[in-house]
């Protein structure tokens, strides 16, 4: 229901069945005051005359009079119909053309019925009577028929209340239909728009070739998507040949170093030097374009359902011999039958950074956790080290690329940058804690958090 | 091995070409697409090294016309686009090997080496024998002149596939591929280590070591 509230579509047919509401309550009260409100009044004020002059004569020449006179007003066949009663102070009927009347009442004007058969007819009369009450005890009942604003009055309540409800329930109704309508559109926006962020750059919105606002607009969309794409995809040309012309020039670099030590692993001093410096330069640069390649998406993840139990034993297992070599214990602590959709390529080599950093950071003697387990809101995996930490500053800035808060270690600075992409491909949060005794870093991977793109992974397989 | 490089730098393709030629191979070089198919067609080469981006046909091209021949020569795959994202596209098309430029000849020498004498029957022994080490692939155990050695899981697949390729050099990433079956870039020297763990267990007792370093390059299992 709140869903529903917030939808403008929803709130507009609701404004709009307000307003249709409104228009027809105009429309009674209009008719209602030309056609009812006017000739009651007009009623009202002849018949309070006539008590007045009724009263005049009552007082000046007794009730003998009043009653001549009230019954040759009843004789005339005058329009609307009289109606009268007299009943004076011993509470005897004197004279009286209406049928019945209460016995009591405390309004001063009654709608009494009046019915009449005349030739086996029954005429149907409502006289609109004043209950007029003497000073002495004596009462006088005096009307005038207006059984057609009557009859008038009554038809207006009972339809006007079904056709308002009617205009609500058709509003209501309509309002329902157009903002499922329009929100199913809206829908299909939305859902093309995080396909793209998902990283998928060919999706379009459908176009459905009515012309209406809907298809300008995803007609716009589409091409702001198509613009979108080809600065990406120029971007991409653009770091491929970037790749290209470095690595070219490095490759002859490498050549010729590889030729002046005279080959065969045996080099001299400064040249072997230059050798691990240029292999130094390869691997930044494939760090970087790595990285860059994630974060546009146009690494193309091949994501897959992978036994994440078995990946983070393999990445333990793998740096046990380092842990044993720097006299760490590395100790694992994970829950069997772990699944996830992912990359495991991707996955493999961010656990093995933050290993390599944990191993890296943490002094002899001293402990390296890697976890895994299975939460309520997704899975976690967390390195816990028993080193010095990090300083509280550089918490926010361990990601960004080329930081490192502990100069004097060596290293490219791009390490947790590749974890930070990694986990953003995989929609996924990690967090850096410095605890009592130690760093921690706790990787949070969301239950469906993976971009699904089933095209792609049907027809890629890791190696 | 009568070897074919289809390079359009010509001091890559020298370079290459003198390394191979120094471990004994015959090559010649062609620095474009179309003519590097034409020979490839022509003569039946031993092996191939294709660079991915060449003039006149793209090394992925040449490759998927040349198996739709129904050529299977083996091709190692030279690209200026290192990404694991390209190597899988590369062995895709039907390349038997990858390789990330910049390289160090070694490695290309290294994995030419593997390539070109990948035996067909191999698979189907039961038992590798190289000197004095016996490996049983059934029963997963490894005896050294008699005497059995105790060695983990992953340590007896990194000797298996030494020794499957005894005599040759093997280098660290080609370990880590074939041993570890992921594509990463561990950037240490995390592998020796592994290496360094095993040689211990299988050279305790004895003078002679199995697994040699080859400075700079990998390691080796020599067969004699």
């Amino acid at each position: 229901m709140p869903r529903l509230l917030s939808s403008l579509s929803f709130r507009l047919a609701l404004s709009y069945a307000g307003l249709f509401v409104g228009s027809l309550l105009l429309l009674f009260g209009g008719y209602y005051l030309v056609a009812i409100r006017q000739p009651i009044e007009a009623t009202k004020v002849r018949v309070q005359r006539e008590v007045e002059a009724l009263t005049a004569l009552y007082e000046r020449r007794g009730s003998a009079a009043l009653v001549a006179r009230l019954q040759r007003r009843a004789r005339l066949a005058e329009t609307p119909k009289t109606f009268h009663a007299f009943i004076n102070q011993g509470g005897r009927v004197v004279s009286a053309n209406l049928p019945s009347w209460p016995a009591w009442s405390e309004r001063r004007w009654l709608w009494l019925e009046a019915d009449i058969f005349a030739d086996g007819n029954e005429i149907d009369f409502d006289s609109l009577t004043l209950d007029h009450r003497f000073p002495d005890g004596a009462r006088l009942l005096v009307g005038r028929d207006l059984n057609v604003v009557r009859e008038r009055q009554l038809m207006m309540l009972s339809s006007g209340l079904a056709v308002i409800g009617g205009a609500v329930a058709i509003g209501l109704i309509v309002g329902l239909l157009m903002s499922r309508a329009i929100g199913r559109r809206i829908d299909r926006l939305a859902d093309t728009a995080r396909t793209v962020m998902a990283g998928d750059m060919a999706t379009r919105v459908s176009v459905d070739g009515s012309g209406d606002e809907f298809d300008h607009l995803a007609q716009t969309l589409n091409a702001m998507l198509d613009r979108i794409e080809d600065s990406f995809e120029s971007v991409r040309r653009v770091s491929d040949s970037v790749a290209h012309e470095l690595r070219t020039p490095l490759a002859r670099l490498q050549a010729n170093l590889e030729d002046a030590g005279g080959g065969d692993g045996a080099q001299i001093g400064p040249v072997q030097d230059a050798l691990a410096e240029a292999d130094r330069l390869r691997a930044i640069f494939d760090a970087v374009m790595r990285i860059s390649r994630i974060e546009t998406g146009s690494l193309q993840a091949a994501m897959v359902e992978v036994d994440l139990s078995a990946l983070l034993d393999d990445v333990a297992d793998f740096y046990q011999p380092e842990a044993e070599a720097k006299r760490l214990v590395l100790s694992t602590f994970i829950q069997s039958g772990l699944s996830l959709r992912c990359d495991r390529n991707l996955l493999f080599q961010a656990i093995a950074n933050l290993l390599d950093n944990a191993l890296k950071y943490t002094p002899a003697p001293g402990e390296v956790v890697l976890s895994g387990r299975s939460g309520r809101s997704g899975t976690v995996i967390s390195v816990q080290d028993t080193g010095p930490g990090v300083p509280a500053e550089a918490l926010p800035r361990l990601t960004e690329r080329f930081y490192r808060s502990d100069k004097r270690q060596e290293g490219l600075g791009l390490g947790l940058a590749f974890v930070a992409a990694t986990a953003r491909l995989h929609r996924s949060e990690i967090s850096f804690h410095n605890d009592d005794g130690g760093f921690r870093v706790e990787w949070l991977l969301r239950h469906g958090g993976g971009p699904s793109r089933p095209g792609l992974t049907e027809n890629r397989k890791t190696n | 091995m009568h070897i074919l490089v289809v390079e359009d730098d010509k001091r890559v393709a020298d370079h290459v070409a003198r390394g191979l030629r120094e471990s004994g191979h015959m090559v010649e070089i062609v620095d474009d697409g179309r003519t590097g198919l034409l020979r490839a067609v022509a003569e039946q080469f031993d092996l191939i090294v294709l660079d991915r981006m060449l003039p006149e046909m793209d090394g992925l091209k040449l490759l998927a016309v040349l198996r739709g021949t129904g050529d299977a020569t083996p091709v190692m795959i030279l690209s200026a686009l290192g990404d694991v994202d390209e190597r899988i596209r590369g062995l895709k098309a039907g390349g038997d090997d990858y390789l990330p430029k910049p390289f160090a000849l070694s490695e290309l020498v290294a994995r030419v080496e593997v390539l070109g004498r990948r035996a067909p029957t191999l698979s189907e022994a039961t038992e590798l024998c190289c000197g004095d080490l016996a490996i049983d692939l059934l029963g997963h155990s490894v005896t050294r002149a008699g005497r059995k050695i105790d060695i983990t899981q992953r340590e007896f697949r990194i000797l298996e596939y030494l020794v499957r390729n005894a005599g040759r050099v093997v280098t660290r990433s080609m370990l880590l591929e074939h041993v570890w079956d992921y594509s990463f870039d561990p950037q240490t020297n995390i592998i020796d280590q592994h290496v360094s763990r095993l040689r211990q267990k299988l050279d305790r007792d004895f003078e002679h070591s199995v697994i040699e370093t080859v400075r700079g390059t990998g390691y080796v299992v020599r067969t004699g």
